[in-house]
């Protein structure tokens, strides 16, 4: 166990160093100068620009640039945007925000796939189980951005149950659209996995051993099968989390949240590299860290994956 | 089977009740006795010090009072200043009002704006808007090409006494007093106080205008502002104004749509639909001073004959794209500065501004047509997609060339291809004006030095002996510039395409919204319903 806890965080260390320096070198490649497009279409006097160059090390080559950004790292300083903000004060406004938000997306999606996924293989063939598949593939096919402006328009300003941007209402009622919607994307994914290891488990043999036994249904589905068709689901929900804090880029935006996916949008737009390699190395660290934790709970679930 | 159902049914219920059940506890920032507004902001950039914003002009105008101000007439007023004169217009005396405070209860005096322009000029300050502040003599000396500035101070700048200073300029300039209104933030003072620390300042200026910040600036925080009761100008119509920030304007629309603002800038992507999203009376278009232009590359020779210019300018259908792109706001260009701008020579265009298909064709025909692609490129996600390809649109229809309408992936890209000369096609250009004056654009874009590199096409020695000409003998009336503008059309360097107007819609509570004359609404004189 433990020697399988050390090879997995030794691996966090050299993938860590080697997305930062691919992801360096990938916005400090992107074409154009981002301190000449700080200004837009009014640019700045060529003395401010070269005095913002300087400041920001942008006039030494690219790999000199790299190592200061790493002493830096090692010295817990994350460096600063081109407007002179501090990048972990920026992610340390921002993380609790996007992390709120993607939990209460993740409670949502185990919540109602679990639910969908259990009627749909209880009732296999059903008309239930094909509009669940139906529904829940339509709504996926839906772009994010329709489905976010068509859902600020209906409960927003028709029914006027929950507010259209900010946070400033609070949780839930301010997350509770974004994390639904957000949600309804991972729907059609995990509620079929679920319902097929709802009719997997269903026709195992301690099934049949407690139907003969006599156990209601209701015991049966309720104690047995649930708990037992949740086990493959849970390996997927739990990579999901991960993916979920890197895909609330869009919903950020368009709910007006101040959140990661937002930083890392702009970040990207304004070519702020120390920002974007900040943003998305701690975005590849908790994906990684989440699988870590993943493969520890397997592991604990099931003792045939620890002997390896 | 019954427990599932129940199962689905209270998870659906406990949604709904996290949906409806806190409902109640919404929105109640109606108070009766304060005189509040709340209002959409764009993300300020992370320094409010005047000299370094460059999207919060609302707020800036509410915090602190210019020394001029040009009205939506394009009329001068003198507001901090009590007035701005010069005999030769190269030495100005600016005399300021008695008694001003600002909201730290420090007088104003000539020494704080003179500190104030110093620090915003000096280059290793690295201020976005000092370039307002170039024309000053001792601007040079802050911002040396090489090397450290030797000095702090403008050589230009001299205090006569407490309430009186004069600015010594490198040429003379008659529009020097417009140079100092309400947008040209690089000239609003800072008190004493701001020098010991200018980015604790950056954070919450004290100014010396009607109302006064009461929060300090937090990423993605409202910023409040509340009336300074000390304020020695015309006081405000409002007690307290709230500025949250949105960085999607569209979200912005939309919360307004939602009866969550009381006013909100219409997106261009809104343009069409507001009409039906908001009632007539709460919709308003102010002309601004901004103006897009349909860039040309002189250096590709496909272009260099003036016919083919004139040509692509005259095959654009400008009131059709009006139309069905800006939903008929925005005002097709008839001349190369916005018709907003004092002295406008309107029309000065003429029939080259005109659609007119059939003489287009001639025209190209004329000149020899047109070889090969022809690409017109842009700045991507800034809104210009539908704009360039009805463009592209137009040129193929009409003059048959086969042309298209390419994107860059954002600012940078484009920027720099721009100012290295490698774009090969027609392009996006564009100058919003910061002060209402002909001269803000022809300088900005078709002077030798221009601000815009590359923006406003192959440079005429003609253009900047008329416009140092204009500048000395030019009044407030800016009519003087007309000769500068027979000159562009003769030339026909870059193509006019519409005069910019900002759009907003209000809440019911806003009875009447006033513009200034760079086009943005006065918050402090808006007129509630209950007046």
């Amino acid at each position: 166990m433990w020697r399988f806890l050390a090879r997995r965080l030794l691996e966090l260390v050299v993938v860590f160093i080697g997305v930062t320096f691919v992801i360096y070198c990938a916005v400090f490649l992107l074409p154009g100068d981002p301190i000449e497009a700080l200004g837009g279409d009014r640019p700045l006097p060529e003395s401010v620009q070269q005095q913002l160059r300087e400041q920001y090390g942008l006039d030494q080559p690219i790999w000199q640039q790299y190592v200061n950004y790493l002493g830096g790292l090692f010295q817990g300083d994350l460096g600063t945007t081109f407007t002179g903000q501090s990048v972990s004060e920026q992610m340390a406004n921002r993380w609790p925000t996007t992390i709120t938000l993607a939990l209460t997306a993740w409670v949502l999606t185990v919540l109602i796939s679990v639910v969908l996924g259990l009627v749909a293989g209880l009732r296999q063939g059903s008309a239930i189980d094909r509009s669940v598949l139906l529904g829940t593939i339509i709504a996926e096919s839906v772009p994010v951005f329709v489905m976010g402006i068509t859902a600020q328009y209906v409960f927003g300003i028709m029914l006027k149950w929950t507010p259209i941007a900010g946070i400033g209402d609070g949780w839930p009622r301010a997350f509770i659209l974004p994390a639904l919607i957000i949600a309804i994307y991972g729907l059609a994914g995990v509620s079929r996995l679920m319902r097929g290891s709802v009719i997997d488990t269903m026709q195992s043999d301690f099934v049949r051993t407690l139907r003969a036994k006599g156990l209601a249904r209701r015991s049966i589905v309720g104690l047995h099968v649930t708990r037992n068709a949740a086990a493959p689901v849970v390996n997927v929900l739990a990579i999901q989390l991960g993916s979920l804090l890197g895909g609330t880029v869009v919903i950020e935006a368009i709910f007006n949240i101040n959140g990661v996916g937002q930083l890392l949008y702009k970040a990207i737009q304004d070519q702020e590299g120390t920002l974007v390699v900040g943003v998305a190395t701690t975005l590849v660290l908790i994906f990684l860290i989440t699988n870590v934790v993943v493969d520890v709970i397997s592991s604990l679930l099931d003792p045939r994956i620890r002997n390896d | 089977m019954n427990g599932l159902w129940k199962a689905a049914i209270a998870t659906t219920a406990l949604i709904a009740v996290a949906l409806t059940g806190c409902a109640s506890g919404g929105s109640d920032d109606t108070a009766d006795d304060v005189r509040e507004l709340v209002v959409g902001a764009a993300d300020p950039v992370p320094d409010l010090t005047p000299g370094r914003q460059s999207n919060v002009y609302g707020l800036m105008m509410s915090v602190f009072s210019p020394l001029t101000f040009i009205d939506v007439e394009g009329e001068l007023e003198y507001v901090a200043a009590e007035s701005v004169e010069s005999d030769d217009k190269v030495t100005w005396t600016i005399t300021l009002r008695p008694d001003w405070t600002f909201h730290d209860g420090t007088p104003v005096t000539a020494q704080d704006y003179v500190d104030s322009w110093n620090a915003v000029a000096l280059g290793t300050n690295a201020f976005a808007n000092s370039g307002q502040l170039a024309s000053i003599v001792g601007y040079t000396d802050l911002n040396p090409a090489e090397g450290e500035p030797t000095t702090d101070e403008m050589s230009g700048l001299q205090v006569v006494d407490d309430h009186v200073f004069t600015v010594t300029l490198t040429h003379a300039d008659s529009q020097f007093p417009v140079q100092l209104s309400q947008a040209q933030t690089a000239f609003y003072p800072m008190p004493q106080s701001a020098f010991d620390d200018l980015a604790a300042y950056g954070k919450k200026p004290i100014g010396n205008g009607p109302l006064a910040l009461t929060t300090e600036w937090v990423e993605g925080e409202p910023l409040v502002a509340e009336r300074f009761d000390d304020y020695k100008g015309t006081e405000s119509t409002v007690d307290k104004i709230t500025w949250v920030p949105y960085s999607d304007r569209l979200t912005a629309y939309t919360d307004a749509l939602a009866g969550n603002l009381d006013l909100s800038a219409v997106p261009a992507t809104r343009a069409l639909q507001v009409s039906s999203d908001f009632d007539e009376e709460n919709i308003y278009s102010f002309s601004a001073p901004g103006m897009n232009f349909l860039g040309i590359p002189y250096w590709d020779d496909r272009f260099s004959d003036i016919r083919v210019r004139q040509a692509i300018s005259m095959a654009i259908d400008r009131d059709a794209i009006n139309e069905a792109i800006y939903g008929g706001l925005n005002k097709p260009a008839t001349a190369w500065t916005p018709a907003v701008m004092p002295g406008n020579p309107d029309g000065v265009c003429g029939k080259y501004c005109e659609y007119d298909p059939d003489a287009a064709a001639a025209l190209l025909q004329e000149a020899g047509g047109f070889d090969g692609e022809l690409t017109i490129h842009f700045p991507g996600g800034a809104g210009h997609e539908d704009l360039f390809n009805a463009i592209a649109n137009s040129l193929r229809q009409n003059l048959g060339i086969e042309a298209v309408a390419r994107p860059s992936v954002g600012w940078a890209e484009f920027g720099e291809a721009r100012n290295t000369q490698t774009l090969d096609g027609p392009f996006f250009s564009r100058w919003g004006a910061l002060y209402p004056s002909q001269q803000s654009t022809l300088r900005a874009m078709f002077s030798s030095a221009p601000v815009c590199k590359n923006c406003g096409g192959a440079l005429s020695p003609d253009v900047d002996a008329a416009l140092t000409q204009a500048d000395l003998t030019g009044g407030e009336d800016g009519t003087a510039y007309g000769q500068v503008q027979k000159i562009l059309a003769q030339n026909f360097p870059i193509v006019p395409l519409f005069d910019e107007s900002y759009n907003y819609v209000t809440s019911d509570r806003i009875e009447k919204l006033t513009a200034s004359g760079v086009g943005e609404p006065i918050l402090t004189e808006i007129v509630l319903t209950d007046d």
